[in-house]
């Protein structure tokens, strides 16, 4: 005798709207299905109807946490398409752009995660302090704390200002110290090691076949990330690993956001010794032609939670099909067989450790 | 240019405070007829300055400690975070807990947009609510609809289907914005009585 | 590569014997005269990629599902059945995104009707 219960859109959590129907015995999970499309607003009929560089404002908003990385995953499209290359400088600058990105979204990532996990509140604000800083310094450059517009084919809009390198460099040492000691909070309290240590399994062979990407596949036990296998901008030069675990437990999963955090702060501070001095403006916005030369393009990028594939069949002015493979949409897909077998209360926990953003699940 | 011009804003007038004042005396003197008094010199003295302290008090008390409830769906909900943590502290003029539950809460900030699978679900968290209860609209998206809209999936705006009091521009607004607007919300409360 | 419609599973158990084993994503295009179906996959120890199309009639759209080959397809399917218009046929379909939807015709098609997109409760109003 199973029963279902309805945990509905509306929730105490912060993952956003999702609906999930449980069907429990007793006190475990037996099944779980998740009911989307509360934010489904058709991006990919929008796109249609928008020129190029129009289209980047609806870009931003698919994931709200880091929209840089959709920014640059759809310029880089376009710019395939046209058959633009990069310039130097500004590889290095977007590079340096992107990483601060992923440091930002897995702070708040930990930040609602600890929330979840057992009102650990304090830690709530102060990582959200701690992102507050690394907003303040790209909105020094770009001009804007969340939707930055700032990618523009064959570079970005403007240099990067000339107190950037001092500030960042300050920024980052803080928030190195500031790493280590969340970690030490988390990691020497018991609840949180009870709740996350041998919950929500995910096997190397489920990973691959269930189509899992980002620290979700990477902490099963598979090495693949798209900054080392398909590389792009500056990641080859500055000596890029990619962070693996092999449990495939929630902790392991919180083990690998830690590791890329450092991986990243280590790779900013490099790539300011090594970025070259020259021109770094991308073409302006009027200039855009309105000829595409190859038609058809595929986009890999790596955003903090997971790769993005992008692909595009380009008309003259504007795109005829734009398709977008988000990461949220096909890890929220694996709830099903990673909490079978776990009891109601590590629900919440699995959720966390996935790092959904809604907006991205209902493309 | 200031930023108040920014903000759309509803004019407090003053007949709205003379309208409060005469229902409040209306009130009171319905419930002195119920306990058979007549009003004479001193006592309608006393009756006038115990309304007025008392709709005076009532009034402070519910413009200071306006409680929110989390109703965050899409982007703007990180602003709003950001508006609930220690840099902007929204505690310090009185909008404390952010509740999940709208039995205890006072105002609802819907900050993303609205999909039409969505709008069930608002109505009924907004009937949830205890009245007096307010509506602000955070962000253009739950004002008039903001990028999507032509979509084919998205109420354009959020006073389609609610009352709204307070309407804030911006995508996102910075959280500054909220924190003005909010205290334009505290001054048309402490006006009137009845919601 | 380009294959029809009858062979679609046997060509995807062949590559997933070869070594890809990774689905990226089924996306569905509407050439105003066919739809076309494309299928995204990859080999991870190896970091090749392959992508596999078919064409169908916009009046006889019937697929065969992939579900057993690739397990990650069951999602992918759900959208283009609720986005095109594709049937699938070997399993039950059920809508993902657009549960409740009373409009008509497939959303991403080329000869979708919008609707009123411009229209308000306040322009309404003031047309009147």
């Amino acid at each position: 005798m199973t029963t279902k219960i309805n945990i509905g859109p509306i929730h105490p959590s912060t993952h956003g709207v999702l609906r999930l129907v449980v069907e429990l015995d007793g006190d475990t999970i037996v099944g779980v299905e998740p009911h989307i499309g509360f934010l489904h607003r058709g991006v990919e009929k929008l796109a249609e109807n928008r020129m190029y560089m129009q289209n980047i404002g609806y870009m931003e908003k698919i994931d709200y946490v880091a929209p840089m990385a959709y920014d640059d995953a759809y310029v880089a499209a376009v710019e395939e398409a046209m058959g633009v290359e990069v310039k130097e400088r500004a590889k290095y600058i977007r590079t340096i752009l992107l990483e601060l990105q992923r440091i930002a979204s897995h702070l708040l990532w930990l930040g609602t995660m600890a929330n979840d996990l057992g009102q650990f509140y304090t830690l709530f604000m102060w990582t959200f302090r701690d992102r507050d800083k690394i907003l303040r310094l790209l909105q020094e450059h770009a001009g804007a704390r969340m939707f930055y517009l700032n990618m523009r084919p064959g570079g970005v809009v403007r240099d990067l200002p000339p107190d950037f390198e001092e500030n960042t460099l300050q920024v980052l040492d803080y928030i190195e110290k500031r790493i280590t000691e969340y970690e030490h909070y988390l990691e020497s309290n018991q609840v949180f090691i009870e709740r996350t240590k041998g919950i929500g399994v995910l096997s190397r062979e489920m990973a691959i076949e269930l189509g899992a990407t980002g620290p979700v596949l990477r902490g099963s036990g598979v090495n693949y990330d798209t900054r080392s296998n398909k590389p792009y901008y500056a990641y080859s030069e500055l000596g890029f690993r990619p962070q693996v675990m092999f449990a495939g437990d929630s902790f392991a999963r919180y083990k690998v956001r830690m590791l890329e955090m450092k991986e990243s702060i280590r790779m900013v501070r490099e790539a300011f010794k090594k970025i070259p001095e020259g021109d770094a403006v991308g073409m302006p916005v009027r200039l855009i032609m309105p000829q595409a030369k190859n038609k058809i393009v595929t986009v890999n990028r790596e955003t903090p939670r997971g790769e993005a594939f992008i692909y595009m069949i380009a008309d003259k002015e504007r795109p005829y099909r734009l398709s977008i493979r988000t990461p949220s949409f096909i890890n929220l897909s694996l709830i099903n067989e990673i909490a079978k077998g776990s009891r109601l209360a590590d629900l919440f926990a699995i959720l966390g450790s996935l790092d959904l953003v809604m907006a991205d699940v209902d493309l | 240019m200031h930023r108040d011009d920014f903000l759309a804003q509803e004019e407090i007038s003053a007949k709205d405070f003379e309208d409060a004042e005469q229902e409040m005396t209306a009130l009171v003197e319905k419930s002195l007829q119920k306990y058979n008094l007549k009003p004479n010199m001193l006592f309608a003295k006393l009756s006038d300055i115990t309304a007025s302290a008392a709709k005076g008090i009532v009034n402070w008390s519910r413009k200071n400690s306006v409680w929110p409830s989390l109703f965050g769906l899409a982007c703007c909900a990180m602003e709003l975070m950001d508006f609930g943590s220690a840099r902007i502290d929204a505690e310090r003029r009185g909008y404390l807990l952010f509740r999940a539950t709208p039995r205890q809460s006072d105002v609802m900030i819907v900050a993303g947009w609205v999909t039409k699978s969505m709008v069930p679900e608002v109505k009924r968290m907004y009937e949830q609510m205890l009245k007096p209860r307010y509506v602000v609209a955070y962000g253009e998206c739950a004002v008039s609809g903001g990028p999507w809209f032509e979509s084919y999936n998205i109420i354009k705006g959020i006073d389609q289907v609610l009352p709204v009091d307070v309407y804030v521009a911006g995508c996102p607004p910075k959280p500054e914005n909220l924190f003005s607007a909010l205290m334009k919300l505290q001054k048309k409360i402490g006006g009137s009585i009845e919601d | 590569m380009k294959i029809e419609r009858g062979k679609l599973i046997e060509t995807l158990k062949e590559l997933k014997g070869k070594g890809y084993k990774y689905l990226v994503k089924i996306a569905g295009v509407d050439n105003i005269n066919s739809i076309s179906v494309l299928y995204f996959v990859r080999d991870i120890d190896n970091n090749k990629e392959e992508v596999v199309e078919v064409e169908l009639d916009p009046n006889d759209t019937a697929l065969p599902s992939v579900e057993e080959v690739y397990k990650a397809a069951d999602w992918y399917e759900r959208t283009l059945y609720e986005m095109f218009g594709i049937e699938i046929k070997g399993r039950q379909i059920r809508r993902l995104l657009l549960e409740k939807w009373n409009g008509k015709g497939a959303p991403l098609r080329k000869n979708f009707e919008w609707g009123a997109p411009y229209e308000t409760k306040q322009s309404k109003k003031a047309v009147a």
